[in-house]
């Protein structure tokens, strides 16, 4: 068991700066997710915490112990990797107790009791070469948890697997972890795998890290637009307008209320919050419908290049280009600054 | 009906081309001295009286009154083409892979692996004769590890290129799994990388092993008389009576095509995994 800190971390890799100066903390125990699109740095940050990649700056620490100069054998972490890097030439069970093996370790009962929990005890005499990508999934995680590691890293793990199985690994996921109580590090960029593992997640862009907090403070309290897009399915609806006396003015927009200084702001409110009315506070044609199932997802054109969505009843009916009228008040929105995208205070209450 | 016939016209056309000039040796290898002889009035398709005369005679166990018997067997440049061949395949397999592996892990810019290819832009030829002179300085002239060095030289260039197209294509991750879990760069090497390998491995030992098999020029120019191998040895067998001696000719080719044809057969499974290696990763 072991706490995870990342103290000042930068990451260059020649003139192109993958990390900018990254302050973390992971509690014991904990299921941290890290969250961003391609590129956002968040790979790098978790193969620093693993050892493969060496920090340019700054250091890292497991617990008391700085590791930032160990080698990522005597780390004493699990990692599991998103193309699974199952060892093909192996059996199931050579795969599952390698590590032992490499550490000397009879596998013992071990081996069988992991194959066991992951449903893996038919094929463990298989050879890995020829099973599923579900299965090999399973296999490099077991691989990993058989080790019992303080620190458990998944790169990615569920994104080559098919969606109806990915559903069934994130509770997996989350019950090994409950059941080992290890500190898990998870990179992502599904939102929704985040949202629904996670003690809390890490929000990362362009190699800064945007926010970090629970679940639900992430989708109640974004920190800038950025978080606000990336979080929830649709994106928060975003749009350019201005606060006058209190009040938010776009095109088809008019909600009073706001505690916020007069100027250009941008306004956010997601779509499951408003709802269709008689009148409201946006007015506006609709461009588009769809419908979800549960429900169905209004697109109301504001403006020429500024929409929002809005959700509504499943047997919802309204044509194509009719003006709607959506009740979307102060206490559901959320202000953000103009131009450096950060969250403004005077919004919610 | 047509399309079909059509096709199967061009197959058999095709094979004819291929498989004939095989089949004409392995028939000559069993025909006896009347049947094969350049002068023969008849000759046929098919042995009409099969016999291992041939081989007797590679062998020194039996001649015909007209050839005189050889003043050497065939025995000795067997022996020299299977060690040469065999040991030059180690040597540039062994140093093939190992450098093919440190360039692709650890390597940085293109300047090595191109350099190493550059070997092979010029035609060894052009270095032999040097390389002639410097084996006579070294006494390893006539000898079969002074022919399987150059083999191993030779071929280098092949077997690293081959090896570090499946080293690129090897997912690096397979091996950052075992050292996260405390393996060292070595075993990890020996134990999760080369089993990995072992197909592309194969494919690329056999592709050496038969240029390696197939050379007649080097062998030609760095052996005399006691390490001829097979190619340069078939080359003297003729008579002054006969002319060139087609029969011992064919056999000796067919006994010269079982090395590489069992060793086909043997990695066949392993050979089209890992020609394909690369394709089948995208």
């Amino acid at each position: 068991m072991s706490a995870i800190h990342l103290k000042s971390l930068v990451k260059r890799f020649g003139p192109f700066t993958a990390l900018k100066t990254m302050d973390m903390e992971i509690a014991d125990g904990e299921f941290m997710a890290l969250l961003g699109p391609s590129g956002c740095g968040k790979s790098t940050t978790m193969n620093m915490i693993a050892g493969m990649e060496a920090p340019t700056e700054g250091r890292i620490l497991f617990g008391d112990r700085d590791v930032t100069q160990v080698p990522m054998g005597q780390r004493g972490v699990g990692f599991v990797f998103q193309n699974y890097a199952i060892f093909t030439h192996m059996s199931v069970r050579q795969n599952l107790d390698y590590g032992l093996r490499m550490k000397g370790v009879d596998p013992g009962p071990k081996t069988a009791a992991m194959a066991e929990l992951l449903g893996l005890t038919d094929l463990l005499d298989r050879p890995s070469a020829g099973l599923s990508v579900n299965i090999l999934q399973r296999l490099a995680i077991g691989r990993s948890a058989i080790m019992e590691p303080a620190i458990f890293l998944l790169d990615e793990p569920l994104s080559n697997v098919d969606a109806a199985f990915r559903a069934v690994m994130r509770t997996e996921l989350k019950a090994l972890q409950r059941q080992f109580r290890q500190t898990m590090v998870y990179v992502t960029h599904d939102q929704l795998e985040a949202m629904t593992m996670a003690d809390r997640i890490a929000v990362m862009d362009h190699g800064v890290l945007q926010q970090v907090g629970t679940p639900l403070e992430i989708y109640d309290r974004p920190a800038n637009t950025f978080v606000a897009s990336f979080i929830g399915s649709p994106a928060m609806n975003l749009i350019p307008g201005e606060i006058r006396g209190g009040a938010f003015t776009a095109p088809g927009v008019e909600i009073p209320g706001f505690a916020a200084a007069d100027g250009p702001v941008t306004l956010g409110f997601r779509a499951e919050d408003a709802q269709v009315a008689a009148s409201g506070e946006i007015q506006a044609p609709v461009y588009s419908m769809e419908l979800l199932g549960d429900s169905s997802m209004a697109t109301l054109q504001l403006g020429s290049k500024s929409f929002a969505a809005i959700k509504a009843a499943k047997d919802f009916k309204v044509e194509i280009g009719e003006n709607l009228a959506v009740r979307a008040p102060a206490r559901i929105c959320h202000l953000f600054d103009a131009q450096t995208g950060q969250r403004l205070s005077g919004a919610k209450p | 009906m047509t399309r079909a016939l059509l096709r199967t016209l061009a197959i058999l056309a095709a094979l004819a081309f291929t498989l004939v000039p095989i089949l004409w040796m392995i028939s000559m290898a069993f025909k006896p001295f009347a049947e094969w002889q350049a002068s023969g009035a008849d000759l046929t398709w098919w042995p009409k009286a099969p016999t291992l005369d041939n081989f007797r005679y590679l062998f020194g166990l039996g001649t015909n009154e007209l050839i005189s018997m050889l003043d050497r067997t065939a025995m000795k440049p067997i022996l020299s083409s299977l060690l040469s061949a065999s040991v030059g395949t180690l040597i540039a397999m062994t140093c093939g892979t190992a450098a093919a592996y440190g360039l692709s892990r650890f390597g940085s810019g293109q300047n090595l692996p191109l350099a190493l290819i550059q070997l092979r832009l010029f035609p060894p030829m052009a270095v032999m004769i040097p390389v002639m002179m410097m084996w006579a300085f070294l006494g390893l002239m006539d000898t079969w590890f002074g022919l399987a060095l150059v083999y191993g030289i030779v071929t280098l260039p092949f077997a690293f290129w081959l090896m570090k197209t499946f080293f690129d294509d090897m997912p690096r991750e397979i091996e950052e799994a075992a050292l996260v879990e405390g393996c060292t760069r070595w075993r990890v090497f020996t134990r999760v990388t080369l089993p990995m390998m072992a197909a592309p491995l194969a494919a690329a030992a056999l592709f050496v092993f038969i240029l390696n098999w197939s050379d007649y020029l080097i062998a030609l120019l760095l052996t005399t008389r006691e390490w001829v191998t097979i190619p340069v040895y078939m080359a003297s067998l003729s008579s002054s009576m006969t002319g060139q001696l087609y029969g011992a000719k064919a056999a000796l080719g067919l006994i010269a095509a079982v090395p590489p044809v069992v060793l086909g057969v043997l990695i066949q499974k392993h050979l089209v995994r890992g020609l394909t290696f690369g394709a089948l990763k995208q």
